[in-house]
């Protein structure tokens, strides 16, 4: 089955070559992200957007 | 998740209000019969208020150019002779679609007097790229100087 | 069950009448990249003004519906199909059920994309009294030749027909294997073409009720915000149609990539099914500035379209811990020097990471995209194709074509002319799409429009902001040169690819996840459930504004006329314009005199 993603890994396939994994780095690189996302939201709603002429209220 | 939904839900705090359903339906093909659309004009509802009714059809805008007064609440409504437009005044925040059958109604604040540029940003058709026009905010006392009809 | 038998096959050696599918689809696919990347160098050149004598400024909507049904529609569907055909087979171990079916649906998709394609390219040949100048979205009351629609109509037939393959095999397989949970590849599979069916059923009805009637003269005119809304129902979903493919690739084949394996196959089930249930009840934030529509309905697909980030951000997640798996089996160490230690030399994998990194750039255009008001600022500018040539532009296409570099060996036996170029190719695509599409946002931000042949207005210009226009014209104009390089170093590669001799010994299974499918509910794998559930929620959204429309302009539209593209000469039209433009002005002068009088 080793084309086959159905094939059952056995329990010890995985914590004979590696102990509990933890993605610290993906989490460090997803804050990072996330950190960015919300600065440039804020400059461009607050600044860009409300800062422009003709907004528009109804 | 929660940072997203509070990030964009604060954003509907300012009060922007959207296109949406007001206007009832025209007939796009008898607009020359409409009360509002036959003639195209700029006209003062209120004190420091104003209607700007628009026509946009194949390739370009009526009236042209739209003059509203500086410092006044400007409601635009707009609609189609023919087909899907774009009504975008460039570099603001004044920008609908425009479809035939229904009138856009926005309302915008104006400030000093300026001139900008008027464009549609929806495909019309092979001309779509000439269509183009002008909304220029003049002080008051040009605006009444030149009959305050927009024209 | 000898693992060291079958890892030495490839899928060509195991479904040799399967493989030959796939590579007719991928080939009909890079076919559709191929005239795609033409029509789009064109465009670029013209509308920022670099070289405009190729095509008239007339003919560039031509080109336009052209580089979008051609890249949106056949190259991402074609791939997906053969990618798909793939998945299905590979991951369930076993042959389609007929393949007879399989040619039929390749043989419908590929003529109603022929018959849709000559009727867009006849645009541009004057003695020919047929085009289809429409762009992408078709919206009415701007008419195509009927063979238009008629040809996207036996398009989605046929898909609908491959979707019904995918499932009749699985449900063949689950006899064989009563007890057994769907494998990952083929769950992607089939709740993908399950949210195919939700969201094609409206632009199928949309083509077969009313345009195609209307085009053939049966009905005398359309709703155009109802066949507009129709567009949209089935115009967003679309997109995760054209994504999931990828994102199959990502969860699938990448980590194996990057040397380790899938970190969590529950989580990515749940994704999908995320995505099944909130793909299609969005489809109205794209007519937030649309009349006709209420502000309550555009609301609830505001918040509707904020839960479809949750699916997104659970796949970075995923992914990137995958492959943050795979580093650390390499040696890698530290909080991110682990970066260093993965298989940048590797196309496949350095194309799919620099797509996945482009997609978050386009993450961030597409939450502004699905902010309600802020859509004032950049609906219907650049910046809006700004942000898809980031989504389905690269994301989805630089991840098919790097892709293409594993899988290629995998379906002819055949090992890739040269990976360096296909290394280049990627990286090219990338700098060229970051040019392009940085300053097609900047561009939008400034009020430029899309959809235009020539952005530049005689009454006004354009405020300055990062650079002026014509500085982003060129940034738009360098990048978009590049992608085409990329596209004739990539088709150049795979073309060299074929003279190659079969080789063996290319096999390259995929391992298992690290949490494995029994680590999940079972519940994940109701179909019936969660199709259940999507159409509620596609009830619940579209039925009071389906409901709103129709009430409101009737089925047939209020009042609205016919503007056939490809029977009105097109010099008529603009005269037409011209006369009723001066009429407007003479009027408007005469008034104005009679004021000063």
């Amino acid at each position: 089955m080793g084309q086959n993603e159905t094939a059952h890994a056995p329990t010890d396939d995985v914590s004979g070559e590696t102990e509990e994994f933890d993605p610290i780095g993906t989490l460090t690189l997803i804050a990072i992200y996330f950190v960015i996302l919300v600065l440039s939201w804020v400059y461009i709603y607050y600044i860009e957007f409300l800062g422009r002429d003709l907004v528009v209220v109804g | 998740m929660f940072l997203l939904g509070s990030v964009t839900y604060g954003a509907v705090g300012p009060g922007v209000a959207m296109v949406s359903d007001t206007e009832p339906t025209v007939d796009a093909g008898a607009l020359d019969e409409d009360e509002r659309f036959s003639e195209p004009r700029v006209e003062q509802v209120g004190e420091d208020e104003y209607a700007a009714y628009v026509v946009a059809r194949q390739f370009g805008f009526q009236p042209d150019p739209i003059v509203v007064p500086a410092n006044s609440t400007v409601t635009f409504y707009v609609t189609s002779a023919d087909v899907i437009h774009g009504f975008e005044v460039a570099g603001t925040n004044a920008n609908t679609m425009v479809v035939p059958g229904e009138v856009s109604e926005i309302t915008v604040e104006t400030d000093e007097p300026a001139e900008y540029g008027l464009i549609c940003n929806e495909y019309c058709g092979a001309g779509h790229h000439v269509m183009e026009g002008k909304v220029n905010v003049v002080s008051q006392a040009e605006f009444e100087s030149s009959g305050g009809d927009g024209e | 069950m000898s693992e060291a038998i079958e890892a030495e096959q490839t899928f060509a050696d195991k479904f040799p009448e399967e493989a030959r599918i796939v590579r007719a689809a991928l080939l009909g696919s890079f076919l559709a990249l191929t005239l795609g990347a033409i029509f789009g160098i064109i465009q670029t050149l013209h509308r920022t003004g670099v070289f405009r004598g190729l095509i008239d400024s007339t003919d560039y909507y031509t080109s336009l519906t052209a580089h979008g049904v051609f890249l949106a529609l056949s190259f991402t569907t074609f791939f997906l199909v053969g990618l798909f055909t793939w998945a299905v087979v590979r991951s369930l171990d076993r042959p389609l059920l007929n393949t007879k079916i399989t040619w039929t649906w390749y043989g419908l998709m590929a003529a109603g994309m022929t018959m849709t394609g000559v009727s867009i390219l006849a645009g541009f040949v004057d003695s020919i009294d047929m085009s289809a100048d429409v762009l992408f979205t078709f919206y009415a009351p701007l008419q195509a030749h009927p063979m238009f629609y008629a040809g996207l109509a036996v398009f989605i037939v046929g898909s609908w027909i491959a979707g019904a393959d995918y499932f009749r095999t699985w449900l063949a397989w689950k006899r064989e294997n009563p007890d057994e949970r769907i494998p990952l590849q083929t769950f992607m599979v089939l709740t993908t073409m399950a949210m195919w069916y939700i969201a094609s059923s409206a632009v199928a009805a949309s083509v077969l009720i009313f345009l195609l009637p209307w085009s053939l003269g049966l009905i005398d005119q359309v709703n155009p915000t109802l066949t507009r809304t129709l567009f949209w129902f089935f115009g967003h979903p679309v997109v995760y149609f054209w994504l999931m493919p990828a994102y199959l690739l990502w969860y699938t084949v990448l980590p194996k990539l990057a040397g380790g394996r899938l970190f969590s196959d529950p989580l990515a089930r749940v994704v999908f099914v995320l995505f099944l249930l909130l793909s299609t009840p969005v489809g109205i934030h794209h007519q937030y500035l649309d009349p006709g529509i209420a502000e309550g309905f555009k609301f609830i697909s505001m918040t509707n379209t904020m839960f479809l980030l949750l699916p997104s951000l659970l796949t970075a997640f995923t992914v990137v811990a995958s492959v943050e798996y795979g580093a650390r089996q390499r040696g890698g160490s530290g909080l991110l020097g682990w970066l260093t230690d993965l298989p940048w030399r590797d196309p496949a994998f350095t194309g799919m990471m620099l797509a996945g990194l482009m997609f978050a750039a386009g993450g961030f255009s597409g939450m502004v995209n699905a902010g309600m008001n802020i859509n004032y600022m950049i609906h219907n500018t650049i910046w809006v194709p700004g942000h898809f040539h980031l989504t389905v532009g690269t994301a989805v296409a630089l991840t098919f074509m790097a892709a293409t570099y594993w899988l290629w060996p995998q379906i002819t036996n055949k090992p890739i002319y040269s990976r360096t170029i296909g290394l280049v190719q990627v990286v090219v695509w990338f700098i060229g799409m970051a040019l392009m599409s940085n300053a097609m946002h900047a561009q939008g931000i400034l009020g430029v429009p899309r959809r235009t042949a020539e952005p530049e207005y005689s009454g006004f210009d354009y405020p300055t902001m990062f650079g002026g226009f014509e500085e982003l014209n060129i940034q738009i104009a360098i990048g978009g040169t590049l992608l085409f390089v990329s596209t004739v170093l990539f088709i150049g590669n795979l073309v060299l690819t074929m003279g190659n001799p079969k080789v063996s010994g290319l096999g390259d299974p995929i391992p298992s996840a690290l949490s494995g499918p029994d680590d999940s509910p079972k519940v994940l794998d109701n179909l019936r459930l969660w199709v259940g559930i999507a159409l509620t929620l596609v009830v619940l959204a579209y039925a009071l504004p389906l409901a709103a429309i129709i009430q409101r302009g009737g089925l047939l539209g209020p009042g609205v006329g016919t503007y056939p593209v490809w029977l009105a000469p097109l010099l008529d039209a603009l005269a037409n314009a011209a006369a009723t433009l001066l009429g407007g002005i003479a009027d408007a002068s005469a008034s104005l005199a009679e004021v000063v009088g």
